[in-house]
């Protein structure tokens, strides 16, 4: 009687260890492949060009791109955000998503220089700015990389990043937006992100 | 005889004139509306119509405390804007400045620029004489 209780004992412990083997067989390929990319965003709180913090709680609800630039760039910042604006358009008005200006330059960028800067583009883009620590941390969040270059004249320019985050409703990175690929393939992703 | 000789030179002088002479032609300059402190940047196609290659040395405009000739370019998926130096116009072709690439870029602008806009800009080339032209303020074509 002890004997086959023992057993029976036993056969569930075998049981046990079989079904966690299992689950960490099925779980660890995908889970390891995800927190790649699923490292790529996180919450944050930075300055709008209001004055006032922005939550990025905020934009949850509806999917977001968002982009690293500077008000100081008079070409690729204002192409790749007029580029949004289009494609937002096309992807279904002005609400589909929200666009997103993150300045990497925040010595030069306070709030009212990203404030109007984003209002040049006769559609709703989000502008933020915040201390240089809050954009070091929300660029080490993104994997967002830029640099201070001298130019001649002892101004500056800034190097940086030049894809797009997009994020679903739920804040979670679903991919990149790159200047190189076709509005074919940028629509095609942005369909899906709206799913 | 004289005759001849006469519109033998003038033939000649008619083909020395076209090296150096203005054979270049500027068209649809354009830039973006700029807010505030923000640097402003010029689009525009040159042409050569000539035979012989020419090159943009230079951009002056009283509209900004400067002008320069900026090249964007993505490298590793890092957008770098650097200073563009000369750039070269072959014989016979056109360089088309658009958004994302080659652009005039004016810092310091005595009024940030607005839609309608338009205001003077000199090109100055290494053999064709300054081609001035009009820059009008405006959103892209597709915008």
């Amino acid at each position: 009687m002890t004997n086959q209780r023992l057993r029976i004992i036993l056969w569930v412990l075998v049981g046990i260890a079989a079904l966690g083997g299992i689950l960490l067989a099925l779980r660890s390929p995908s889970s390891s492949s995800e927190t790649s990319v699923a490292t790529i965003g996180g919450p944050f709180i930075l300055t709008g060009g209001d004055g006032k913090p922005f939550n990025s709680a905020r934009l949850n609800g509806k999917p977001a791109a968002i982009f690293f630039g500077f008000t100081n760039c008079p070409d690729v910042c204002p192409t790749t955000l007029a580029r949004l604006v289009k494609l937002r358009r096309k992807l279904g008005g002005d609400d589909a998503m929200s666009i997103v200006f993150i300045t990497v330059d925040p010595e030069r960028d306070g709030p009212a220089e990203v404030g109007s800067y984003a209002g040049l583009f006769n559609a709703p883009v989000i502008g933020l700015t915040g201390s240089a620590t809050d954009i070091e941390r929300v660029k080490k969040q993104f994997g967002a990389f830029s640099q201070n270059v001298e130019q001649p004249g002892g101004s500056y320019s800034v190097d940086h990043t030049a894809s797009v985050f997009l994020m679903d409703k739920n804040g979670q990175f679903v991919a990149t937006l790159s200047p190189e690929e076709g509005d074919g393939v940028a629509l095609d992703k942005l369909k899906r992100l709206a799913v | 005889m004289l005759r001849r000789l006469t519109i033998l030179s003038l033939l000649l002088l008619a083909s020395c004139g076209g090296q150096g002479n203005s054979e270049i032609a500027v068209s649809d300059a354009w830039a973006r509306p700029t807010k505030g402190q923000a640097p402003g940047a010029v689009y525009l196609t040159i042409e050569n119509k000539g035979g012989d290659a020419d090159r943009l040395t230079g951009a002056f405009t009283d509209h900004a405390a400067m002008a320069m000739v900026h090249q964007n370019e993505v490298v590793n998926g890092i957008a770098k804007m650097r200073m563009a130096g000369e750039i070269n116009v072959p014989a016979y072709d056109k360089i088309e400045m658009t958004p994302g690439g080659t652009h005039i870029m004016l810092e310091g602008l005595r009024a940030p620029l607005k839609t309608g806009d338009d205001f003077d800009l000199v090109l100055k080339f290494r053999s064709s004489k300054d081609q001035t032209v009009k820059v009008t303020v405006r959103k892209p074509d597709d915008q």
